[in-house]
């Protein structure tokens, strides 16, 4: 981290969270939470273990666990309020993942 | 008293009815529900391990999978949340025909259920946790979180008979097995009365400030207590006495808390090793618990030993099991359900669901009918 600058306004604001004392008071996975804000998981290219093997199997299973409770909504889209359509008519995801659009703020 | 041989007849057929009315109609079977990613419930007779019936949700906007499912104690009445977490619809099992329904939302105010809801343990009343959230031209205002009590006959414009504030963060509500307590799981198991909304008591989790542990990392969400009246849940916590690469710095458990008595008990029984979703309570033995993700595991809850696991095809959410304990039930997820051996957790049987369909974060429950 010691060779990386921040090239813009968004990543020196990132730099300067790290340093602030309110960032070790964050409190991640908290029990038994759920939603948007409140959890900040690893996403789908690396498991608790820093692994693959303890992702979901196949991972796409795990797509619409993630979407529809608006899990990890980073890596998918909300579709309990912001992109509801998104995964409308593609009920399997392994099968129909290329028919999942990427999704820009609206 | 007559006791004439018609009379005596007569005592003896009230008695056979009335032992037959108590063991419940002699044709009704086990059936597992679910629901799927296309809006649908699903209905799988047990013993044929065949789907039965498919029901599509009514007036339900599609792109968000229905999530908790509760059956009424009869069994006549599928309880679903659905339409983006904002509606809980009573869907009529034989004819598929909604018979109840709550609309969280109204014009100015987003209510949504996660995932906790529940249905008395007399049938009469639906329990079910409320985040709320008005919109406003400029801004969203959250409100305060509450637990909202309907009558189960009040049909398709159903209004809360009365509410009172619940703890944020909560995914699960279960009725104790007599009704007098509503157990909300948030960071900890907060009783109430589910008439006043008093809150009688706590069950810390979050909170348990055991000796060189820290907070257990828990996922209580699926409701899978059918058989034996038991709330369990896997759960994750690190050890406060060991370095952070540890082999044993990360320990994994399982929380019961008995429906009909009140207790609860923890133990961690492996160090963390693989992801653990849910579990279920074996119903005849009462100390063993299968909890599932990629993995199925059967654990000795009481001595904290891990029996037997093995590797799944796929990863499931949910594991239930039978009323006998013999048999394992794998949903959620992908578009799969799965048979599993209780003891020996050989894999005995898989269903695709209609259409291949997902079923995400939908629970699976077991009921007769």
């Amino acid at each position: 981290m010691n060779h990386m600058k921040p090239l813009n306004k968004k990543a020196a604001a990132l730099v300067q969270a790290q340093a602030a004392p309110a960032a070790g008071q964050v409190v991640t996975m908290a029990a038994a939470a759920v939603g948007c804000t409140t959890v900040f998981d690893p996403g789908w290219e690396v498991d608790a273990f820093g692994g693959v093997a303890g992702l979901c199997q196949p991972m796409e299973a795990d797509l619409y666990g993630c979407a529809d409770p608006c899990w990890w909504p980073v890596q998918v889209p909300d579709t309990l309020n912001t992109y509801t359509d998104w995964g409308v008519g593609n009920d399997n995801a392994a099968r129909d993942w290329r028919a999942l659009q990427a999704v820009f703020p609206k | 008293m007559s006791n004439t041989p018609c009379a005596c007849l007569r005592r003896i057929t009230v008695a056979a009815l009335a032992i037959c009315a108590a063991a419940g109609p002699a044709s009704a079977k086990d059936y597992l529900v679910t629901a799927l990613h296309s809006n649908k419930l699903v209905f799988i007779d047990v013993a044929a391990r065949k789907v039965d019936k498919v029901y599509p949700l009514p007036r339900s906007r599609p792109g968000n999978t229905p999530g908790t499912l509760v059956v009424s104690p009869d069994g006549k009445t599928v309880y679903v949340l659905h339409n983006h977490w904002e509606t809980v619809s009573g869907i009529d099992v034989d004819s598929g025909k909604e018979v109840f329904r709550a609309d969280l939302s109204t014009s100015d105010t987003r209510g949504k259920c996660t995932f906790a809801f529940d249905v008395s343990p007399d049938g009469k009343e639906v329990a079910i946790y409320i985040d709320p959230v008005k919109i406003l031209s400029g801004e969203y205002r959250v409100l305060d979180t509450y637990v909202a009590i309907y009558d189960a006959t009040a049909g398709l414009s159903a209004k809360p008979l009365r509410s009172f504030p619940a703890p944020r963060r909560t995914t699960l509500l279960a009725y104790s097995t007599d009704g007098s307590r509503l157990y909300a799981m948030s960071w900890d198991a907060v009783i109430m009365d589910p008439k006043t909304g008093d809150v009688l008591g706590k069950h810390p989790i979050r909170h348990w400030a055991r000796k060189n542990l820290g907070e257990p990392d828990a996922l209580a969400v699926w409701p899978l207590w059918d058989a034996s009246k038991i709330l369990s849940f896997p759960y994750v916590v690190a050890r406060t006495d060991r370095k952070p690469e540890a082999p044993d710095a990360m320990k994994s458990g399982i929380y019961t808390l008995d429906l009909a008595t009140d207790k609860i008990a923890y133990k961690e029984f492996e160090n963390t090793s693989v992801v653990l979703f849910s579990s279920t309570v074996n119903p005849v033995k009462r100390n063993e618990v299968y909890t599932v993700y990629s993995t199925l595991s059967r654990v000795d809850a009481r001595q904290g030993k891990l029996l037997k696991r093995v590797d799944l095809e796929q990863t499931f959410y949910n594991v239930n099991v039978s009323r006998d304990g013999k048999e394992l039930y794998l949903g959620g997820a992908g578009p799969l359900v799965a048979f599993y051996d209780a003891s020996s957790l050989k894999h005995l049987q898989t269903i695709r669901m209609p259409g291949d369909s997902d079923q995400a974060t939908a629970s699976m429950r077991l009921f007769s009918h």
